[in-house]
């Protein structure tokens, strides 16, 4: 338990620290009748953080760059084509719909790095390139609105779909599935002479990764209150330095969705830090970086102190 | 049995093969498609991504990635222009850059090995710290210009000597011949190869790897700030994204070129039959006048369709 | 004979017994014990590749670390040809050079000319079959890949060579052309250290052995005192 809090631990004391800033610069917006409209606001990161989490735990290079594209396309399709389209409003119908979109992409980037075995970095670029282009032709520009539902879940509501995450997720590490997860990310050879069918593991980490890219889509959406096919690309690089911040190791196996929850919080908070005190987004992205890499230094010396005194 | 060799020319062969064949489709379909000015365009433009991809290819060879390219390009492009504006002689311009760069690089490779963090998030951190610090010095407008001698360097309608391409063309090829000589004819080449085909040996081999990362990614840095100069001779003035599309550019010239990006495969030539590959699959997309968002999503298309023909990773049971 | 190495109150894990022995120059030794019961630890430490209290040094300078192990010809071999010794992907040549790459060097570029030559005389001293130099070395057996990494060790010019299980998974005739090496070696004034797991191969090949047991020697053996018998009765931790 000591090692999963350590893991977190700096980015735990990071969003402390950030948190209270905030709560002393900005009382007004950090007021708890604002946490939901907060939690809204910085929903889409998170999800795109835990989205980017379990290819990443299964190891072997393995990751998803297209996780930004397939939350912009997500929005593009529910809303351009169902929503305003097809007349379609019913939230039964369009989350699965999303969710369904995620998960085939995600099978499809599982089929690719797995199957075919294409470098998964150079698999998901690819699949990044595609949906980037599918996007911008179903939607030249940005339209709306979006359901008044979906609306309403950029308030205290988008606590639902995070949760329900949560929730899942817990179930999950009550499987085999996640200690085979684990196992295949850190050695997947051990894995495999163990018996663990490591490409089916890796497979489903894909869709894992898709569904829940799905649902950051449709968190995404609820925020802007419309889709726009530009927005979505750029959670993708900002969501893996959520995870590398929240302690998950990109060579697999070690970490979890908490922290990547966590990490994605802390980015959420330094951003809105630095708007509160009016510091241009150059700062912004310098402090982005900086904390990134303290972020990831800090851990590695970590690691490396537990390493050398095992006790 | 040099099956292993075999298979990286024919790989580099093929993705040869592929970009003639892109060639040959783009001049049956699209008039003036070989015509002499549009063939000299393409082949500085490949040339820019080219350079671009040196520390790319080279880092892979090592086992890492290198995000920071495009931020290092932006941030040369930028700061030459700038510092060159400001009435600085050209030669100190290019020794503040090219150091600066080489320091980031550094960085990028120490911090990597030396706390064993994976490159691809220490080289977006410091890319991001980068290119941010360049925006709060020019306060997002960057001024300035490049010198005469750069933009000739590089124009499409110069000439270097009788050859009717300008002088960045020879310059390629004297720079690819002197890569393949360092990595096939040098301690570090060797090392390079070595230590990124099995990081595991190369301790008890005298390969000293935070060395060789720190100065590999040197050399990447060195090379993407080359990029971000010459590009500002092209394009006539600084702009702090111009590295944006070589992100992931140089990536997947270098895996279409056929190295592995587990590390210990790939070359310079794969790199640049790469290169080309991607120069023609844009041209003859635009050429064939596609919508920008359709030539990105049939870029991706052919990218992967290329790479599951050849770019084939073996399966991890044979490594077992 | 000179005297080496001098193992000074060395001690493997921290509450271990200390001990003290030498190395003499032209001496092959043995390492024996049950895994994990520190033979291997000494083994390292000898590279400079692990740390412990007490002292070790060669010819009045102390090694504590492999740079200093590097700069007085002690040379390790490590054990799993796998994961530490061959570079996979890369030829016979370079896998065989790769420690000594500068040697070859003509001015600032490799000359492969002066690099063959040196790779020709150690594949007919260790009898290396190998199709041709320029093959990856995983085309090669077991013992042969075995003979390219001693290659490689020997191009060094070792005064101490440390080998950690040399014989593991390579062919009877191989093991033979090895031992007659081993023993060639020791009689040209170098020092050997071998660890074996296999008793016989000690018994067979070296002058003297040290048996290890909880991080520490539990007996030292040489002449006609070395017999299987003892030297399994110390490795159990029970008197001969």
């Amino acid at each position: 338990m000591t090692r999963i809090l350590g893991r977190n631990g700096f980015a735990l004391a990071i969003l402390a620290v950030l948190l209270a800033a905030n709560l002393m610069m900005n009382p007004a917006r950090f007021h708890p009748a604002a946490w939901g409209t907060l939690l809204g606001m910085a929903a889409p990161l998170i999800g795109a953080a835990l989205a980017s989490t379990p290819v990443i735990l299964a190891g072997r290079g393995g990751i998803d760059i297209s996780v930004g594209p397939v939350m912009g396309l997500v929005g593009a399709v529910v809303i351009k084509l169902l929503f305003l389209g097809a007349g379609i409003s019913s939230p039964f119908l369009l989350w699965p719909a999303a969710l369904a979109i995620g998960a085939a992409i995600g099978a499809f980037n599982g089929f690719m790095a797995v199957v075919v075995r294409v470098q998964p970095i150079v698999a998901t670029l690819g699949t990044y390139l595609i949906l980037g282009g599918v996007t911008l032709t179903i939607l030249p520009a940005p339209v709306g609105p979006a359901p008044d539902w979906l609306k309403a879940m950029a308030g205290g509501w988008s606590f639902l779909p995070l949760g329900l995450i949560a929730l899942s997720w817990c179930a999950l590490t009550r499987l085999p599935f996640h200690g085979q997860l684990m196992a295949v990310g850190s050695d997947d050879r051990a894995a495999y002479t163990a018996g663990v069918n490591v490409s089916l593991v890796r497979f489903l980490a894909y869709v894992l990764t898709g569904l829940l890219a799905g649902a950051a889509g449709m968190m995404l959406t609820a925020l802007i209150g419309s889709a726009d096919p530009k927005v979505g690309a750029n959670y993708t690089l900002i969501a893996i330095a959520a995870v590398a911040l929240g302690g998950v190791s990109l060579a697999g196996g070690r970490g979890g969705l908490l922290g990547a929850a966590i990490g994605a919080i802390d980015i959420f908070l330094l951003q809105s830090l630095l708007t509160t005190l009016n510091v241009s987004t150059y700062v912004l992205q310098v402090a982005y970086g900086a904390i990134l890499v303290t972020a990831v230094v800090l851990i590695a010396l970590q690691d490396r102190h537990a390493e050398r005194s095992p006790a | 049995m040099t099956l292993r060799r075999d298979a990286m020319s024919i790989r580099i062969l093929g993705a040869f093969g592929v970009a003639l064949a892109l060639h040959a489709i783009g001049t049956a379909l699209i008039p003036g498609y070989s015509a002499p000015f549009a063939i000299r365009a393409m082949l500085v433009i490949a040339a820019l991504l080219a350079v671009a991809s040196v520390g790319q290819t080279l880092v892979v060879i090592l086992g890492g990635i290198d995000l920071s390219i495009p931020f290092v390009i932006g941030f040369a492009n930028v700061v030459a222009a700038q510092l060159y504006g400001q009435g600085w002689h050209f030669a100190l311009v290019c020794v503040v850059v090219f150091g600066l760069a080489g320091l980031i690089g550094a960085l990028n490779g120490a911090l990597s090995r030396g706390l064993n963090i994976h490159p691809l998030i220490v080289t977006l951190g410091v890319g991001m710290i980068v290119q941010g610090l360049v925006l709060i010095w020019t306060k997002g407008f960057p001024s300035g210009s490049a010198p005469k001698a750069v933009s000739a360097f590089v124009s499409i309608g110069g000439h270097f000597g009788p050859l009717p391409v300008p002088a960045l063309i020879p310059a390629l090829v004297v720079l690819t011949l002197l890569i393949l000589l360092v990595l096939e004819r040098t301690p570090y080449g060797r090392q390079l190869y070595a230590l990124g085909a099995n990081p595991g040996a190369a301790p008890y081999a005298l390969i000293r790897p935070l060395r060789i990362w720190t100065v590999t990614f040197a050399i990447s840095a060195l090379f993407a700030a080359l990029a971000g100069v010459l590009l500002l001779g092209f394009t006539g003035s600084a702009y702090g994204d111009v590295g944006q599309p070589y992100l992931f550019q140089t990536i997947a010239a270098v895996v279409v070129g056929g190295a592995a990006l587990v590390g210990g495969r790939g070359s310079f030539v794969g790199t640049l039959a790469g290169v080309l590959v991607l120069t023609e699959i844009n041209t003859l997309l635009i050429g064939l006048n596609f919508a920008p968002a359709s030539v990105q999503a049939a870029f991706g298309a052919i990218i992967l369709l290329l790479v599951s023909l050849y770019g084939r990773e073996r399966h991890f049971r044979t490594t077992v | 004979m000179p005297d080496m190495m001098n193992i000074l109150d060395l001690t493997l894990k921290p509450g271990a017994a200390p001990f003290s022995t030498g190395l003499r120059a032209g001496e092959i030794l043995g390492l024996a014990g049950l895994d994990g019961h520190g033979q291997e630890v000494f083994l390292r430490r000898l590279a400079g590749l692990e740390r412990s209290a007490g002292g070790l040094e060669m010819q009045g300078r102390a090694i504590n670390a492999a740079r200093d192990a590097e700069r007085n010809g002690v040379v390790y071999v490590p054990r799993d040809r796998r994961s530490t010794g061959i570079f996979p992907g890369l030829s016979i040549l370079d896998n065989f050079a790769i420690a000594t790459a500068g040697r070859d060097r003509r001015g600032v570029f490799i000359s492969t000319r002066a690099r063959r030559a040196r790779y020709d005389r150690w594949k007919e001293r260790l009898k290396i079959v190998a199709p041709s130099p320029e093959a990856p070395i995983t085309a090669l057996s077991g013992g042969n890949q075995q003979k390219v990494l001693l290659a490689r060790a020997l191009a060094r010019d070792p005064k101490v060579l440390l080998l950690n299980d040399p014989t593991r998974g390579v062919d009877v005739a191989t093991r033979h052309v090895l031992y007659d090496l081993f023993r060639d070696l020791a009689a040209e004034g170098m020092a050997l250290v071998i660890l074996s797991s296999e008793i016989e191969e000690i018994l067979v090949l070296c002058d003297r052995v040290l048996v290890f047991r909880d991080h520490a020697m539990a007996a030292e053996m040489s002449g006609a005192a070395m017999q299987t018998g003892s030297v399994i009765a110390a490795m159990f931790g029970r008197a001969a």
